[in-house]
């Protein structure tokens, strides 16, 4: 964006063709929202309504109420089975990246290309021996499967990140501290921690959005509907009752809050976690 | 017991701050590759998946799957649709990424809005475009009539040749953002006197796209496109939800017929042949990848 400042009828142009593209790009999210509040009937009209007519809410009300339609039990899931995928991958991978961007250690360049290798692996691949293994483990069917397997979505994205947030850190800051009378364990939670805290945030956020989409794992590592995640909550619902709309565009709006607040607070976190991780690999 | 002080006493102090993290992906990933790769040449059903023996058959459900017909198909699916999107994905990102390395008073909020699909859970993402798609009360149908394009309601998801137009608008919308915004990045990284000295000289736009622009930006057109590649030949949820492989067969990725032939048919062995070829095409493309970005990545 180094260009120089575009001023006057140029200006103006461009932004109209800019709201015009994110309008268009929008739509999708626009009609989900704007036919979560129409009446079964009013959504199967022709031609369509822009804006629901009649005012119906009761497709959010059923989803905190007891029957079919509770997704609030599932919601509830999500935000355990995400938040603690999260915590296993930002406590593992913030010491991880810390020792590739300082040492020299035997085997760091075998492990880094672990890291990117996971990053491309598909699913499929995993499903199968996971779930015998979280048989054998005896966590099959508890909120742990899930947990255990979203945290390795997050945790080759978070080193990959974070080594390149540590790097950026210069090496006296370290040393003053070693001088000062630090341990590597200290001067790496008291210093370096703090200083690359930007980082942690994208990881943190990253890999809790990992798990907040993630449907395969919850879904076939969890047999129970009340302990499945809102996204397999939504598929189960799709198959069950297909065409009512007004309560599928509800649940899908519900399942975005999370996504939403968090991309209004921490927009630039976002923006430099999807160059950071994907570019420099 | 000195010895081991020693050893992690300087460079290797390293290693007591990633092997958590190391151990962690060696259990939960590493273990799980190779496993996969012995239930490819074992006979594997639900009567032994947990306990009992498994037989090895060698590279039977190899033999198998390359003579399944639906395998065949989902094969030629899963490029079709990677192709596809990467070409839909890219040319408007790049477009995008062009529009917004403007400076202009909305650029960078507009750009920010426009991240808002690759964000979303690939199951609501999923359900939107069935929505839209749908035949009697999708929006698509209508718009469509409207312009005149079509005349009658056209059953997107339940006929085999448009299910996949629908499969990959979704897909690509969700592509979008992650291109434009790699795209975009790249292009602060091309000096501006470039194109200064280049309207001295009297290069129109277009000979300073073809001249400048894309020659410096093809560090980042090749990795965004490899790695646009991985990523989409991997999708899973978006088709599952939306079509789960259907109508006859024709939205089948591997990831999905992978899935079903574990976890819908309970023919484990099989799924996971399925999940090895896949993983095995990935993994080639990636070393493509790791060629691309190792490149400037040697300290």
């Amino acid at each position: 964006m180094d260009e120089k400042k575009i001023t006057g009828k140029n200006n103006v142009i461009l932004c109209i063709v800019s709201v015009v593209i994110l309008v268009l790009l929008l739509f999708p999210l626009f009609w989900t929202l704007i036919t979560s509040f129409k009446t079964e009937k009013e959504i199967f009209m022709i031609p369509p309504t822009w804006y629901p007519h009649e005012l119906n809410t009761k497709s959010y009300a059923a989803q905190i109420e007891n029957g079919d339609f509770n997704m609030f039990k599932s919601f509830f899931n999500s935000f355990v089975i995400s938040t603690g995928a999260m915590l296993i991958a930002v406590v593992l991978a913030v010491p991880a990246s810390y020792a590739i961007a300082r040492y020299k250690f035997v085997g760091r360049k075998a492990m880094l290309l672990g890291f990117l290798v996971t990053q491309m692996l598909p699913v499929s691949v995993l499903l199968t021996p996971m779930f015998i293994m979280f048989r054998n483990m005896k966590i099959y069917n508890t909120w742990w499967a899930p947990v255990l397997a979203d945290a390795t979505i997050g945790i080759p994205f978070s080193v990959l990140i974070l080594k390149n947030y540590f790097a950026s850190i210069p090496k006296a800051l370290e040393e003053a501290a070693y001088i000062d009378g630090c341990t590597r364990m200290m001067a790496f939670m008291k210093i370096l921690v703090p200083v690359a805290k930007p980082g942690v945030i994208v990881c943190a956020i990253f890999s809790f959005l990992y798990a907040w989409g993630d449907l395969a794992y919850g879904m076939t590592f969890i047999l129970d509907q009340e302990k499945r995640p809102i996204t397999a909550g939504i598929f189960n619902f799709m198959g069950q009752y297909g065409t009512k709309w007004s309560y599928l565009t509800a649940f899908a709006i519900v399942a975005i809050i999370p996504v939403t607040l968090i991309f209004i607070f921490m927009q630039n976190y976002i923006i430099s976690g999807m160059t950071n991780g994907a570019v420099k690999g | 017991m000195k010895k081991v002080k020693e050893f992690f006493r300087y460079e290797n102090a390293g290693l007591l701050f990633i092997l958590p993290a190391f151990l962690y992906m060696l259990i939960f990933v590493g273990y799980p590759i190779l496993s996969n790769l012995v239930l490819s040449f074992q006979d594997v059903s639900v009567k032994n998946l947990v306990h009992g023996k498994k037989h090895f058959v060698g590279f039977a459900n190899y033999l198998q799957i390359f003579g399944d017909e639906v395998f065949r198909k989902a094969m030629g699916n899963t490029l079709k649709f990677t192709i596809y999107c990467l070409i839909f994905q890219f040319l408007i990102g790049f477009l995008l990424a062009l529009l917004f390395n403007k400076n202009f008073t909305f650029a960078k909020t507009v750009r920010g809005l426009t991240m808002i699909p690759w964000m979303m859970p690939m199951t609501v993402t999923a359900l939107m475009f069935k929505f839209m798609f749908s035949t009697d009360v999708g929006i698509i149908n209508y718009i469509l009539k409207c312009l005149h394009l079509i005349q009658n309601n056209v059953e997107w998801l339940t006929t085999p040749r448009t299910a996949m137009i629908a499969v990959v608008a979704a897909n690509v919308w969700i592509g979008i953002p992650f291109n434009t915004i790699l795209l975009a990045t790249g292009l602060t990284t091309i000096p501006q006197e470039l194109y200064e000295s280049a309207s001295v000289d009297g290069a129109n736009s277009w000979q300073q796209l073809i001249k400048i622009t894309l020659p410096l930006l093809r560090p980042t057109i090749e990795s965004v496109l490899v790695l646009g590649f991985i990523y989409t030949f991997k999708v899973y949820d978006l088709v599952y939800v939306m079509t789960e492989g259907g109508p006859v067969n024709s939205t089948h990725l591997l990831s999905t017929y992978s899935y079903k032939l574990s976890f819908d048919l309970f023919q484990y062995s099989k799924g996971s042949t399925v999940a090895n070829v896949l993983f095995l095409i990935l993994f080639l493309v990636g070393l493509l990848y790791l060629k691309i970005t190792m490149q400037g990545e040697e300290d």
